[in-house]
């Protein structure tokens, strides 16, 4: 055994290897996309066989886990919460069907939300799925529930879904671990089409099935205390206490420890569905007023038999967006203190702090792409001359176009494709031909958007589509793609090239340009909009291929050069509004723009960007 | 009454993504594992770590939280200033604060007044030009981390178990300039 820090996702990894679990499909999203990287650290360190990949989706994760668990084996998917808005269809599936070995299913949530759209609860998910939901308060907790999800999987026949929250994924915390070893199951699949293949008919009675093993799981929950438990004393009754689970329950105890506050019980669901009632119901009958803190929306609240002593969200008690960090929640528990007329817990006065700040002129720090980001070269010759233009675009680091006035919308995974169809038919409906340009990543377009360009082609909606092509699923950290023919490992796989892809789909324009060079993208660029324009034309596709910056640095840049900027700026600001690259800034002491050395990558593209050419590429000296 | 958990050091460190403020985090972390100290802390990835604001928390000993509350931090370690303004309220009474100031214009006159009340001290160097005498400009941090390293009263950190740390968790091919960098930091910040 050797103690080592580990990300809370590599905490999960760990527990998931330790229940030997023998294949981890995931597709990467924040805060879940470590998990795969981390088991496939350890597998390596310990000479594993677990089958590991990166599937092109989340539902495709889902499936291809789901297939291995229902051969007896030990197998989980991960994803991001909304990730498994994409699985949902599978998840639901799942549940009725059930299982023969053990499936664990890991949906991250964002509450903030820092780096999704939503602020959803997987919690929910899984109580429209009808399967138990594991909720852990830190990295060594969820690497423990790791292994209770695939037991009770295993013994329940039923699918598991562990859900950390970010501050669970992206803790730190020291563990000692060691030993690893194979799980030999050999998968054995069953024939038995009535259940694998199930008609409405058999559905019914695998509904009836599913809602028992609702009821036996209930009733284990009710006396699992390793993850759910009370500190109320005997007999005892008091004028408050606090329900809670997740990460709140790492704040709530860490609080009321130190201030060695045992005059308030709480009760930690860390197993909140099926609901635990036998256990919850006693803890609220001995409280005259009960706190429920949980993340992100209202699970225990609602589940909870009576709702009359109950201050939480539905109440009014707890804010309902955003995260529950240390400072909301002793404000929330001392504002219920006093509506109890109990003590309230010692807070640090920060009231002065807060103050000064309000003088302070603050800088509003938004994300921007990389300096060399091959996507803002994309997006600034995207823009040129299309002030009327709907940008449509999606999920990735290139949502951070927008900066740059190229990106309109994103809705969701694959929806720049799906929308700007959308838009066509809306505005053709009206005699309007308007132009349109979608973009989307490479391991977006993989993801799905293939779906959404058949529909395109076939339905004939007409705009242009740019693919931006950096050979890499950026955003979360440097995953492989298809198109790439790396697999999740680093061993080769097959590589699918986006220009048949996209041919595939029935596209027959399609030009394939380094957006790095600004002249060569805009004139593909303009012929893509006169195909989309022209009557026999139709929809224009440009695949914008260059290496993303960060994770091919060498190839992206092979010989840095780094521009300067000369007297002959007017301080126009144009190269900062349109290009925003973050080595540009307004020098005052020169009295014009400047590009910081420091940050500046020499990618040269700004030169092309300057309208007055003052940004120069250095003569050499001799 | 006051009660404080005496057992836990709280750190905070913030700057904008890029920066290296996993990294810094990360060398403070192992210090404290090497020497059989309990670590919890919270990091910042995906979309912020793309050039916005960055905050990391370390918690060293006995606790269940990632999170550093308001008012509880020990040490904020900024890589800029105004990052470090956005970070005041962290700072617990006494606390010691180590910023990145590349115009030596840091604190204002107001915050510096704050400070002095709550019995905060606060240290600041160019780290940037440190890094970019050593000629990496883009170890920032562990110049900063250099002088961080030479403050008074950072314990249970040492400047020497610090150095071991970092070149400890370097990767090979940036041991050797890691380590003079953050001398180099280190020399800057005994001259406080």
């Amino acid at each position: 055994m050797k103690e080592e820090i580990f990300l809370g996702n590599g905490a999960i990894a760990l527990g998931l290897l330790e229940a030997g679990c023998q294949v981890v499909t995931s597709y990467p999203g924040t805060p879940s996309s470590e998990i795969l990287p981390e088991i496939i650290r350890l597998k390596e360190l310990q000479g594993l066989n677990t089958y590991v990949e990166w599937s092109t989706n989340e539902k495709v994760a889902l499936d291809n886990a789901f297939a291995a668990a229902i051969t007896g084996k030990r197998a989980c998917c991960c994803m991001k919460q909304v990730g498994l808005n994409v699985a949902a269809d599978s998840l639901m599936s799942a549940a009725y069907l059930g299982i023969t070995g053990g499936f664990v299913i890991i949906s991250a949530d964002d509450p903030g939300p820092h780096s999704s759209q939503t602020e959803q609860d997987t919690r929910f998910m899984a109580r429209i799925a009808k399967v138990p939901v594991l909720d852990p308060s830190d990295p060594g907790e969820a690497r423990e529930m790791a292994k209770l999800a695939f037991e009770i999987s295993e013994r329940f026949k039923i699918p598991v879904i562990l859900r950390p929250a970010i501050r669970v994924c992206h803790a730190r915390q020291s563990l000692s671990w060691g030993g690893l070893t194979n799980n030999e199951a050999k998968a054995l699949f069953k024939k038995d089409p009535q259940r694998w293949a199930a008609t409405p008919r058999f559905r019914f009675v695998l509904h009836r099935e599913l809602n028992q093993k609702l009821r036996d799981i209930g009733a284990l929950f009710d006396g699992l205390s390793s993850v759910n438990f009370h500190d109320m004393k005997e007999g005892a009754e008091y004028p408050i206490g606090i329900i809670c689970g997740g990460v709140p329950y790492a704040v709530v105890r860490d609080i009321l420890s130190e201030q060695a506050r045992d005059d308030i019980p709480v009760l930690k669901l860390g197993a909140p569905y099926p609901f635990p009632r036998a256990l919850a119901d006693p803890f609220v009958e001995r409280c005259r007023k009960v706190l429920v803190l949980e993340e992100t929306d209202t699970l225990i609240e609602y589940l909870l038999g009576n709702r009359d002593k109950i201050m939480g969200r539905l109440s009014g008690n707890v804010p309902q967006e955003g995260e529950l960090v240390p400072e909301v929640i002793v404000k929330t528990i001392n504002r219920a203190l006093q509506e109890c007329g109990v003590k309230s817990l010692f807070a640090p006065d920060t009231g002065d702090a807060a103050e000064l700040l309000k003088n302070i002129p603050l800088p509003v720090r938004r994300p921007t792409l990389c300096p060399g980001c091959p996507h803002r070269a994309s997006f600034f010759s995207i823009r040129k001359g299309r002030a009327k233009t709907i940008f449509t675009s999606d999920i990735g680091c290139y949502t951070l176009g927008l900066n740059l006035g190229s990106v309109d919308t994103c809705l969701d995974m694959g929806a720049a494709i799906t929308m700007a169809s959308g838009f066509y038919h809306a505005y053709k409906q009206d005699g309007v031909d308007k132009s349109i340009v979608a973009t989307i990543g490479d391991s977006t377009f993989f993801h799905s958007g293939t779906a959404g360009l058949l529909n395109a082609v076939y339905n004939g909606a007409r705009f242009v589509l740019v693919i931006l092509d950096n050979q890499i699923t950026a955003m979360t950290g440097m995953q492989p793609t298809p198109g790439l023919g790396i697999k999740a490992d680093g061993s080769k796989g097959v590589a699918i090239p986006l220009e048949r892809v996209v041919k595939g789909c029935g596209i027959e324009f399609l030009e394939v340009v380094d957006p790095y060079d600004l002249k060569a993208m805009s004139r593909a660029l303009k012929r893509a909009s006169a195909y989309a324009a022209d009557p026999d034309g139709g929809i224009g596709v440009v695949i914008a291929r260059h290496p993303c910056v960060i994770a091919y640095r060498n190839r992206a840049i092979p010989n840095p050069r780094k521009p300067v900027v000369t007297d002959d700026c007017v301080s126009c600001g144009f190269c900062m509004e349109r290009f925003e690259c973050p080595a540009l800034f307004k020098d005052e002491k020169v009295g014009h723009t400047m590009i910081n050395e420091v940050l500046c990558s020499g990618c040269e593209v700004c030169v092309g960007v300057c309208p007055k050419g003052a940004i120069v590429i250095p003569k050499e000296e001799h | 009454m006051e009660v404080t958990d005496l057992n836990t050091v709280n750190i905070v460190l913030c700057g904008l993504g890029g920066q290296g403020i996993l990294f810094m985090t990360k060398i403070l972390a192992e210090y404290a594992l090497k020497r059989g100290i309990p670590v919890l802390g919270a990091e910042t990835h995906g979309m912020a770590q793309r050039g916005g604001s960055v905050v990391s928390h370390l918690r060293l000993g006995e606790t269940r939280s990632s999170l550093v509350p308001a008012g509880k931090a020990g040490f904020l370690i900024a890589l800029d200033p105004w990052e470090a303004y956005r970070s005041l309220p962290f700072l617990g009474e006494r606390a010691v604060l180590c910023v990145n100031s590349p115009n030596g214009d840091f604190p204002t006159e107001e915050v510096k007044t704050y400070l002095l009340k709550h019995g905060i001290s606060f240290f600041t160097a160019d780290a940037g030009r440190i890094a970019g005498r050593m000629g990496a400009p883009l170890s920032t941090n562990l110049a900063l981390l250099g002088v961080f390293s030479a403050l008074p009263e950072i314990s249970p950190f040492s400047h020497e178990g610090l150095g071991e740390t970092v070149e400890l968790v370097s990767p090979d091919r940036f041991r050797e300039v890691n380590l003079k960098v953050f001398e180099a930091g280190f020399e800057e910040g005994k001259r406080h």
